[in-house]
């Protein structure tokens, strides 16, 4: 009996590595495909950016690329537009996300209330979520077109306006046009979201402080806010995230311009990379991006955090 | 007291009312205003009065999008790319989201799925540069592979949560039993795993699908050659073709709205709450 237990045990652990890839290899086989795709397509290019931000690099001629340390960054940095491009994406962005959370929160405040017909109302207000951003900024330039748009005709008919004003090409109502076309298409995501918040908060805490006399505006700002602190803080930082690097829509609707009047950081780092083939200081602008993004987000993490000690 | 309270909350539905109209007009008239133009006769389009009802509804915009211009090339590129799109990317979140619901107890599966949750928060832009540069090195670019390949990428994370919080819901009972006569995990995924899954692989499909079919930076980038162009750059160029033809415009938007509103109409249970689920648990 004596040397087969042995030799049993002599086994079991040699065989281990073997019993561990039975008992889980399937499982590192079915997450390969999936993990193959990330990390050639995201997490190499992840790192690819920071790395390319340290060179200087020429597409055509790889053997000319070089090592210049920060060269990229000073020159991005010591640019006077960069910071006109930072401070009007903080405009887009924090534009955006504000006009979003309003509509979203009246909206799904409006669908969470008992009336008929609230699927209907639901499936329509989705709707410009569906809209490709291509389709969306496709029909506000027609909408707001200053010759034959349908707003400007409305209004100079109503008599707010005396003439036409063309909104995405004059410099100082085009930044304005764009959040609102944003707005439009984004909202939303926030109305499902936060509907869906609002449908976890019990029916009998709204209904006990209604009888206790407590007003609209009292029980929005001591119930409903406080219950929806969570899902806000998950749906505004990733729409932070997005809108400072959104690309699609300012480049669809003005390019960036009249004037670099609608230019970001993400637009003057997709021009300098694909119009003047700067790749090392495109990579820079996208480095720097991300470092903003983090900034912002521990800032937000930071004063949520004070709010909830004090 | 008690009759003014009725009152009171009469009055406040009234307005809750109104309000949701309101917004549903804002919502949906650029939609409406969209079709409406593509099936105006060009003199009504443009003019300082126009209606929102014409009187002589017409195909010319759509009859000239559609056989006059690329843009039928363009629709084929998008149903090719995004149809396999779709299905790769189907292929591979199933397998992991599986492997996320039934072996998560797996070291390292728990740490990847939440690894694709943070790769599913960063914008694409931000990995377009480099990704070009993958793209030229590996002799890509203007090729269908290019978009297909990104594609599939970017979908495999909110796919894969999905699917994984639509199988958690199913018993694991019948799988036991299934083991127990021998089947394999292969087995068990094609033939117990899929028949019940039906409705949330569809929408989850139309989901990857209405990805890849309104994606824009990454074809407009990758593509320079007219006969491989997707619909959505093909749009934006045509917007420079046509700078001032709205009635046609208009008709080429409609046309790629199409399909992501009909699947919406199908599935719009499932999605909205697919998303918001996704978003909440996040």
């Amino acid at each position: 009996m004596q040397p087969r237990l042995e030799e049993e045990s002599r086994l079991n652990l040699s065989y281990r590595p073997k019993k561990y890839i039975k008992k889980h290899g399937v499982a590192y086989l079915f997450m390969l495909p999936a993990i193959f795709f990330l990390i050639i397509l995201f997490v190499l290019p992840f790192i690819e950016v920071f790395k390319m931000s340290f060179y200087s690099v020429n597409l055509l001629n790889p053997e000319a690329e070089a090592f210049i340390f920060l060269d990229n960054f000073i020159s991005a940095l010591s640019d006077p537009t960069f910071y006109q491009y930072l401070y009007q994406g903080l405009i887009w962005t924090f534009g955006s996300v504000i006009g979003e959370y309003i509509v979203g929160i009246v909206t799904a405040i409006l669908l969470n209330q008992n009336i008929r017909g609230k699927t209907f109302f639901r499936a329509i207000i989705f709707i410009p979520w569906l809209v490709p951003i291509v389709v969306a900024a496709m029909t506000w330039r027609w909408i707001l077109n200053p010759d034959f748009g349908i707003f400007n005709v409305m209004l100079v008919k109503v008599g707010i306006l005396d003439e036409s004003i063309n909104w995405l090409g004059t410099a100082g109502t085009a930044m304005l046009a764009v959040i609102f076309v944003n707005v439009w298409r984004t909202f939303p995501f926030y109305t499902v979201t936060l509907l869906a918040g609002l449908q976890s908060i019990p029916k009998e805490i709204l209904e006990a402080a209604e009888i206790d006399g407590a007003g609209i505006w009292q029980r929005f700002w001591y119930i409903i806010l406080p219950s929806l602190k969570g899902v806000s803080a998950v749906i505004i930082i990733l729409h932070v995230i997005w809108t400072f690097n959104n690309f699609d829509f300012i480049w669809l609707l003005t390019e960036g311009g009249p004037l670099h009047a609608t230019e970001t950081l993400a637009i003057t780092t997709y021009l300098e990379a694909f119009e003047k083939y700067h790749f090392g200081q495109a990579s820079a602008l996208s480095s720097i991006m991300i470092l903003i993004l983090i900034g912002i987000i521990i800032a937000y993490f930071k004063v949520e955090k004070k709010q909830n000690n004090g | 007291m008690f009759k003014s309270r009725k009152r009171q909350k009469l009055i406040l539905k009234i307005i809750t009312y109104i309000m949701l109209i309101f917004f549903s007009i804002y919502a949906i008239f650029p939609v409406l205003w969209m079709f409406s133009t593509s099936i105006k006769p060009d003199s009504e389009v443009r003019t300082e009065d126009p209606t929102f009802i014409t009187m002589n509804p017409t195909v010319e915009h759509y009859q000239s999008v559609l056989i006059e211009s690329e843009f039928g090339t363009y629709l084929k590129n998008s149903a090719y790319v995004s149809t396999m799109t779709t299905l790769i990317s189907m292929f591979i979140a199933l397998l992991a989201a599986y492997t996320l619901s039934r072996m998560s107890k797996t070291p390292g599966i728990r740490a990847i799925g939440i690894g694709m949750l943070i790769a599913q928060m960063t914008p694409v832009v931000m990995l377009i540069i480099p990704l070009y540069v993958f793209m030229m090195k590996a002799n890509l670019l203007d090729t269908y592979a290019s978009m297909i390949i990104t594609y599939t990428t970017f979908t495999i994370p909110v796919v894969t949560w999905m699917l994984k919080s639509f199988f958690d819901s199913i018993p694991i009972d019948m799988e036991e039993s299934a083991f127990i006569d021998g089947c394999t995990r292969f087995g068990v995924i094609f033939r117990i795993i899929l028949p019940i899954s039906l409705p949330a692989l569809v929408a989850t499909g139309l989901y990857a699908f209405v990805h890849a079919w309104s994606e824009f930076v990454l074809g407009y980038t990758f593509i320079s050659d007219d006969s491989l162009r997707t619909l959505t750059p093909g749009l934006s160029l045509l917007m420079g073709l046509w700078t001032v033809d709205w009635g046609r415009l208009m008709a080429a938007s409609v046309v790629i709205v199409v399909p992501v509103a009909i699947g919406f109409v199908y599935l719009q249970k499932l999605i909205i709450e697919g998303l918001t689920a996704g978003s909440t648990k996040g």
